[in-house]
């Protein structure tokens, strides 16, 4: 095996220096710039700490992580444990289950892009589906401004990532539940247990792991989220909705400040990487005491 | 012996509850596709008084005229291009790379696999400042460049991690014996390891061509030229353009989605292991 | 003419608009050789063939291909030469997009821009040739008054070559619905304004339609509002941050916004949808106002071409301390880069861009210009337009283009806040104040 030395090398490279060239590279530099007064063309002036000073007095870089919070929150429910009870539903042991599938898995197949505008439309208060259906309802009273009003519109964009990730979610647990042995099923039927006992007391705990691998992704993605934000709102309204990238992307590319933007971006990158580690670490720590 | 399992246990009453509810449930989650659909054959004016009604009738033509106006054919190009190049280069780097953290002992491994473990969940906006700064240094911004590459190195690591997990797997031995046969790593990669690994490069091909297919904030960014623009930033083009008129947005969007779900129709096999092995890892 | 004030939502759209150059070297590119002047001489009168970029935000479709009939034009005329166009999406041209053009390579040697503070920065940076004697030259000269260089003109060198000014926000109104409301003068006071308002809404229109997504459109129109009752200076040194903005001045002069969305005046979707949004309502009446620029013309020869519509200025304000006809507006042109190699061609290329049939093309596609056509402006909206640009006494800047683009989206964004009815005009201000304090230097 240790014929070739500097084979392993060779095989690794294309990978490694791509890998340093494009991501590593790029985050090693942001650092450097967030410590200079800069528009990104003219003279670079060092300025120390003083954008970090700035980003932890910006009320608004502050509050779009208040709203990533909330974002995170909802869609553990909208999309996690939506995924769960969907996964619940479409493994009962019924014929024709698999067409449900298909149908809650089509929005995961649409760009987040098309997710967006469609719903952009589904919202718009002047011909938008939703406020259609209330008025058809008799319900006038309760026809928003869905996008427009700062109550509603965070939650709003929370329903719609539900509505596209639920069913990823949901093909993930479907996967787990699928690998569940059938005598286990045979016998809870023959004991009598209803579909409810079987969701809460076979389907749900033997697939832990799943549940936690899912929350993790949810939790994580979540900071990631940008297509949503960008094309449903952009921040708006008054900040309403306003997440880190959003908001970052304003900072460096409409105002033009590239140093105040790298410090902003390096805070995130380690708010990622420290809430990154804590999942690791509660996970670890879950599996040794939880093992089965 | 199964089916008489299953009506002792779900009852008629609960058979008929859980179609009619789920019937209603899948169709109410399905029917903002179904009116974006519909709104797609309407006029402007009918789309803002008859928002349930069926189209009055079934018209291309909205169809075919955002397929011009928004220059559809070449954003389509440009993404197959895009797409297709960022895969082939994912797929050879993710499996020689694969090959020897998996079956080459040598230094610095464990560092690099540390690397790779932090591109895992690195949002992109950590490094797009420094990114686009050195692109435009480098002049590959509006080139199909800017957005391969980046997309490979953001690719690679989930790759790397999903193909290396499959090799782990395969048994020790069954390479010793090639190497007694005096195969070069290299010849041993070849003849070897690719075959074995055909079925992981497929879930590795579907979830990464999904990723760079829609990707839009870096294609925002690099590429400015309309030429080069992929389907998302085409479209957003498009939208900004044509933002009050709602039947060629609504035409536009479900040209871009027929074909997905059409995919997902007749592979989503695959895709659904794709992306659900993809992101479990 | 243009609309590239305007942010649109997306952030990139460059079109490198390239043909290929003349094929063959005619004589004619000897009639270049007489505008060399300064650094042209290398260039011009000779046969090396170059290319000549012009930088601007992308126009509607009408207005390039007029573009593109000059750039015929001028290429026929000098076949060593490429003209070619580098159009970015107006929002990107105007934050991000122009700077990083001029700092890269392949810099235009001829881009838009607005007068005043952004081009004081251009000269103050290096960026723009001083054009004075230029402008002396045959197919120049004359064409314009002193009045059209105002904001142009540093140590008294000339640096920009005039094409437009713009009113940014009058408000236009649906004659058919003022009068079927019985509206039979456009209001001159705030107080009739209001009074109108209450009569459109009371028959079940929307009286004032914005689409107030990207902040500027309101705020463009609010901050006409602001300088007419704080007067033209308060707001201006504000908006240097010389002065705060939470003084009791500004929150009365923001107060009137509130009273918008307190009577409903306004649509509720106010700040939840983009510019061309709040359009469609005006366009398909079911809102009777629009607050807009001069560019509305062009847009309506589109979107409406059987409206009936007509504009007045944002009413007087009741005890205001500015100027109660005052405008607000900018006057727009082009700069020459001091970079370039190719000076004297590119004012050359200007030349015909500026000639009286160019001009008329321009005019009939919607985009007005300031030197004259060949055929004399007819369209009575745009006389009127151009009439009370040329005699109001005070221009107010837009807070976007006259102004630092961070304290115009703080300024902008307050606007949003009490048009929207979720701050106090004082609650907005203090937050306002707060969010440009690290501005200050």
């Amino acid at each position: 095996m240790h014929k070739f030395r500097l084979s392993p090398y060779l095989f690794t490279a294309p990978a490694v220096l791509l890998f340093s060239f494009t991501i590593l590279l790029p985050i090693v530099m942001t650092f450097f710039f967030s410590f200079y007064d800069w528009n990104g063309f003219g003279t670079m002036k060092f300025i120390g700490f003083d954008n970090y000073v700035r980003a932890f007095h910006d009320h608004i870089y502050l509050l779009s992580y208040w709203h990533i919070l909330i974002y995170i929150i909802l869609t553990i429910f909208l999309e996690v444990f939506a995924g769960l009870f969907l996964a619940g539903l479409i493994t009962v042991k019924l014929k024709g289950t698999s067409l449900f599938r298909v149908a809650f898995f089509t929005p995961v197949m649409l760009p987040m892009l098309v997710t967006s505008f469609m719903w952009r439309f589904v919202y718009n208060s002047d011909f938008g589906l939703l406020n259609a259906v209330l008025k058809f309802l008799h319900l006038d009273s309760w026809t928003n401004v869905w996008l427009g009003n700062p109550h509603t519109a965070l939650y709003a964009l929370c329903i719609v990532s539900g509505w596209s990730y639920a069913g990823f979610y949901m093909t993930i647990f479907y996967a787990g539940i699928q690998r569940i042995p059938n005598d286990i099923y045979e016998s809870a039927y023959l004991d009598g247990a209803t579909e409810r006992d079987i969701f809460f007391k076979i389907k749900i705990p033997m697939i832990k792991n799943l549940v936690e691998v899912a929350l993790t992704l949810c939790i994580l993605g979540g900071f990631q989220g940008f297509d949503l934000f960008y094309v449903m709102t952009n921040g708006g309204p008054y900040n309403a909705t306003e997440i880190v990238t959003t908001y970052l992307v304003k900072v460096v590319f409409t105002n033009g400040s590239i140093g105040y933007g790298s410090a902003l971006a390096v805070v995130m990158t380690l708010v990622v990487v420290g809430v990154g580690v804590v999942l690791n670490m509660l996970k670890r720590n879950g599996n040794e005491t939880l093992e089965y | 012996m199964e089916m008489s399992m299953r009506k002792s246990s779900n009852s008629a009453a609960f058979r008929l509850f859980y179609y009619v509810f789920m019937s209603v449930f899948s169709l109410v989650y399905f029917y903002p596709m179904i009116w974006m659909l519909f709104s797609s054959f309407r006029g402007n004016s009918e789309i803002f008084n008859k928002p349930f009604s069926l189209p009055a009738k079934v018209d291309f033509h909205n169809w075919s005229k955002a397929w011009q106006i928004g220059k559809m054919s070449t954003y389509v190009m440009n993404s197959v291009i895009v797409t297709s190049l960022t895969v082939v280069f994912i797929l050879l780097f993710a499996s020689l790379a694969s090959f020897a953290f998996s079956k080459l002992k040598f230094k610095g491994s464990k560092l690099m696999l540390l690397m790779f473990v932090f591109g895992l969940f690195m949002p992109m906006q950590s490094f797009f400042i420094a990114q686009n700064y050195i692109f435009d240094h480098l002049h590959i911004k509006n080139t199909y460049w800017a957005l391969i590459l980046p997309y490979v190195g953001m690719g690679l690591p989930l790759a790397i991690f999903l193909l290396k997990a499959y090799l782990d797997s395969i048994p020790k031995e069954m390479m010793e014996a090639a190497n007694i046969d005096g195969c070069g790593n290299l010849r041993l990669f070849w003849s070897i390891i690719m075959p074995l690994l055909i079925p992981s490069l497929a879930t590795v091909a579907i979830f990464s061509s999904l990723n760079s297919w829609n990707e839009l904030l870096l294609a925002l960014l690099y590429v400015q030229s309309d030429s080069l623009k992929t389907i998302p930033v085409g479209l957003l083009a498009f939208s900004s353009k044509h933002v009050t008129d709602y039947k060629l947005l609504f035409s536009a969007l479900t040209i871009i989605t027929i074909p997905m779900i059409l995919i997902y129709i007749f592979f989503h096999k695959h895709i659904v292991s794709g992306l659900t092995e993809g992101s479990l890892k | 003419m243009k609309k590239a004030i305007i942010g649109l939502a997306v952030l990139s759209s460059v079109a490198a608009l390239t043909t290929g150059c003349g094929s063959s070297n005619s004589n004619e590119n000897a009639a270049s050789g007489n505008t060399a002047s300064t650094n042209a001489g290398a260039t011009n009168g000779s046969d090396e063939k170059f290319t000549i970029r012009l930088a601007d935000g992308s126009p509607g479709d009408e207005v390039l291909s007029v573009w593109n009939k000059v750039k015929d034009m001028y290429e026929k005329a000098h076949p060593n030469v490429t003209v070619e166009f580098v159009l970015q999406d107006p929002q990107l041209y105007q934050t991000m997009g122009l700077p990083s053009l001029l700092n890269g390579e392949n810099a235009p040697d001829i881009y838009f821009e607005w007068a005043g503070d952004r081009l004081k920065t251009r000269v103050h940076d290096g960026f723009a040739a001083d054009l004075t004697s230029y402008l002396e030259q045959d197919g120049l000269k004359g064409k314009f008054s002193e009045g059209n260089f105002v904001g142009m003109v540093y140590d008294n060198k000339k640096y920009m070559i005039p094409t437009d000014s713009q009113v940014t926000n009058v408000i236009w109104y649906n004659k058919k619905i003022f009068s079927k409301v019985g509206i039979t003068q456009p209001p001159t006071t705030w107080d009739e304004f209001m009074a109108d308002c209450e009569k459109l809404k009371a028959a079940n229109y929307i009286p004032i339609t914005t689409g107030n997504k990207d902040l500027w459109t309101a705020g463009n129109w609010n901050a006409h509002l602001i300088s007419r009752v704080v007067g033209e200076q308060a707001y201006a040194d504000a908006m240097e941050l010389k002065s705060p903005f939470n003084t009791p001045e500004f929150a009365k002069a923001m107060s009137y916004m509130k009273q918008l969305w307190d009577n409903k005046y306004i649509n509720d979707s106010v700040n939840g949808i983009n510019d061309d949004e709040g359009a469609a309502l005006f366009f398909n009446e079911r809102a009777a106002m629009y607050p807009s620029g001069g560019w509305f013309v062009s847009g309506a020869k589109d979107k409406a071409p059987d409206m009936e519509y007509d504009y007045f200025n944002l009413p007087t304000m009741p005890d205001g301390k500015g100027d109660q006809g005052s405008v607000i507006g900018v006057l727009e042109g082009y700069v020459v880069n001091k970079n370039s190699k190719h000076i004297g061609a590119a004012v050359d290329y200007l030349k015909v861009l500026e000639s009286p049939e160019v001009v008329t093309m321009l005019s009939q596609a919607g985009s007005s210009m300031i030197a004259p056509g060949s055929e004399p402006e007819t369209d009575p909206t745009i006389l009127k337009l151009k009439d009370m640009m040329d005699n109001t006494k005070s221009v107010v800047s837009p807070p976007d283009t006259g102004y630092n683009l961070e304290v115009a989206d703080a300024l902008n964004s307050a606007t949003a806040e009490v048009l929207g009815g979720v701050s106090t005009p004082e609650q907005a201000l203090a937050k306002l104040d707060a969010k440009v304090a690290p501005l200050k230097k």
